[in-house]
């Protein structure tokens, strides 16, 4: 079978800017000025308060892992070639959560509340994924 | 609290089997499925003036000769005035039932047609339905990207469910064999074989802890129903099956946004919903449960209120959702024995629900069954929708 081009974000223009910085290896999510609370992802104006006044912010890279699933068989075309790969749901210290990938760990050691640190992985010159692996001692 | 509350009653109900029939065209599915709705209503079909097809997912093209008005040609419904399509992915059914009761309450409507069908069995390869599945409702931005598909989605509830609960994979596995017990009492299930615990636990691991048997399959189906005013049904043949109560919460998107995916809105809707019933858990006779995997129906049994969370597993082990047992649940064998029909597979969900009240199911007849609750979630489980039925307005 041929290996499937992994398929890349489909953009909204408002999230330009947290892929913009992942490429530059940084992670950054949205804050709202008037309600002070943390957003992921990218939003047009404040989920909470409605108001349009965000601002991008560095998040700390830290979280824990709130669920996750290492996929064994019946991927996507796409995914197949990286069978075994982790599948997470990961919470950051700014309370947002977002899907990723964990790497660099042994699957049998993951647990759910892991602690887990932001690294990037490039996907093309265009973009580059946020991923996380657990926090070593 | 709606305005439904004992005002329209399903009247008839129609199905044809789930499997692959790959010689078949979707449109015989929805038309025969409406056709025998039509004739179990004991209706003219004349008499509908609304027909609303749900989607079919595996043709775009199919899908527009359903909005197109090509069922009401097929059937030739010249009394017709207007066929729109009602879709939520698979909470289709309760939500389709509820804008149809609506548009006869308001008086838009007075006898509605509801009808799906799809061929995603043998309208898909086996892998397409995994690449369908692997971007249909999932985030081409946020998760996508990371091999986001419906059995990793599962899964990473069941891991959460059992972190939270202790519950036991073969307990989880015991979801699937109560469903199967159901099936193989219903002419219209594709898997009707018995099953054991061991069986699922042997099966191919897909994303764990979610193994192969634990997975819904796709196939090709239809079922309908008509539905009508409280007023009507009491001159046609079948036992009217009344909307008591009904409501729903939307929660998500983006699966990864859901703040708890082992609960989801299921509590609140369901409190909502008992309440403008003003039933209990402990009234209902038969549980109509949403289950493309068997974490969907045991967070959804839970959650009602059947039991108290974590205890489910226990429940359905030993018995107490199987025929005879305390609270017979999803009867039909559901998804993961009836087969996976896309939006349809909650409307074979509503249609037993009305079949089991109006005394018309078979081997698997709930005895003297009043009160029913079916359940209904789309995408990511991204809405949780219950619904109340009976056979008399309390």
């Amino acid at each position: 079978m041929d290996k499937a081009t992994k398929p890349i974000p489909i953009v909204n223009p408002w999230a330009r800017p947290f892929w913009d910085a992942a490429r530059e290896g940084r992670l950054i999510i949205q804050k709202c000025k008037e309600c002070n609370k943390n957003i992921f992802y990218p939003r047009i104006a404040c989920p909470y308060c409605f108001s349009d006044g965000l601002e991008w912010v560095e998040a700390s890279g830290k979280g824990t892992i709130y669920s996750f699933t290492v996929v064994e068989n019946n991927a996507p075309s796409a995914f197949i070639q990286d069978m075994p790969y982790v599948v997470a749901i990961v919470k950051l210290e700014e309370g947002v959560q977002m899907l990723s990938n964990i790497v660099g760990c042994d699957t049998r050691e993951l647990k759910c509340d892991t602690p887990v640190e932001v690294t990037f992985e490039k996907l093309n010159d265009e973009f580059t994924l946020p991923k996380f692996r657990p926090v070593k001692d | 609290m709606s305005l439904l509350k004992g005002k329209v009653a399903i009247v008839g109900i129609g199905e044809v089997p789930t499997g692959r029939f790959p010689e078949t065209a979707a449109i015989y599915h929805a038309i025969e499925s409406a056709k025998l709705a039509i004739r179990d209503a004991g209706i003219h079909k004349d008499e509908i003036d609304f027909c609303m097809p749900t989607a079919s997912l595996f043709s775009p093209q199919f899908n527009t000769e359903l909005v197109t008005c090509r069922v009401v040609e097929e059937l030739g419904l010249k009394n017709c005035k207007k066929n729109c399509q009602v879709f939520s992915g698979g909470s289709s059914s309760s939500c389709g039932l509820q804008m149809a009761g609506s548009l006869i309450t308001s008086g838009v409507a007075r006898t509605v047609l509801f009808v799906h069908s799809d061929r995603l069995g043998t309208g898909v390869t086996a892998q397409g339905g995994i690449d369908l599945f692997s971007t249909a409702g999932i985030s081409a931005e946020w998760e996508v990207p990371f091999g986001q598909h419906y059995s990793s989605i599962a899964a990473l509830s069941t891991t959460r469910y059992k972190y939270e609960t202790g519950c036991s994979d073969e307990q989880l596995a015991s979801v699937c064999v109560s469903n199967r017990k159901w099936a193989e009492m219903n002419p219209n299930a594709f898997f009707r074989k018995p099953l054991t615990i061991e069986e699922v636990m042997a099966s191919k691991m897909l994303s764990t802890p979610l193994r192969a048997k634990m997975s819904n399959m796709l196939f090709d189906g239809g079922a309908a129903f008509i539905l009508t005013s409280a007023e009507r049904a009491k001159d046609l043949p079948n036992r009217p099956v009344y909307i008591l109560g009904e409501s729903g919460v939307v929660t998500h998107f983006v699966y990864s946004q859901e703040p708890d995916v082992s609960r989801f809105g299921w509590a609140k809707a369901a409190k909502e919903a008992f309440e403008e019933a003003d039933l209990t858990p402990k009234d209902v006779d038969v549980a109509e449960i949403y289950d493309s995997y068997p974490i969907y129906q045991l967070i959804g049994f839970e959650e009602l209120g059947f039991c108290e969370r974590g205890e489910g597993g226990e429940m359905f082990m030993k018995g107490d959702t199987w025929p005879g047992g305390k609270i017979p649940t999803t009867t039909d064998g559901g998804m993961l024995s009836k087969g996976h029909i896309g939006a349809g597979g909650a409307v074979s969900l509503l249609v037993e629900a009305a079949r089991q009240l109006m005394g018309k199911a078979g081997k698997r007849q709930v005895e003297g069954a009043k009160i029913a609750v079916e359940t209904a979630t789309g995408g990511t489980y991204m809405d949780a929708q219950v619904t109340i039925l009976g056979t008399e307005i309390p």
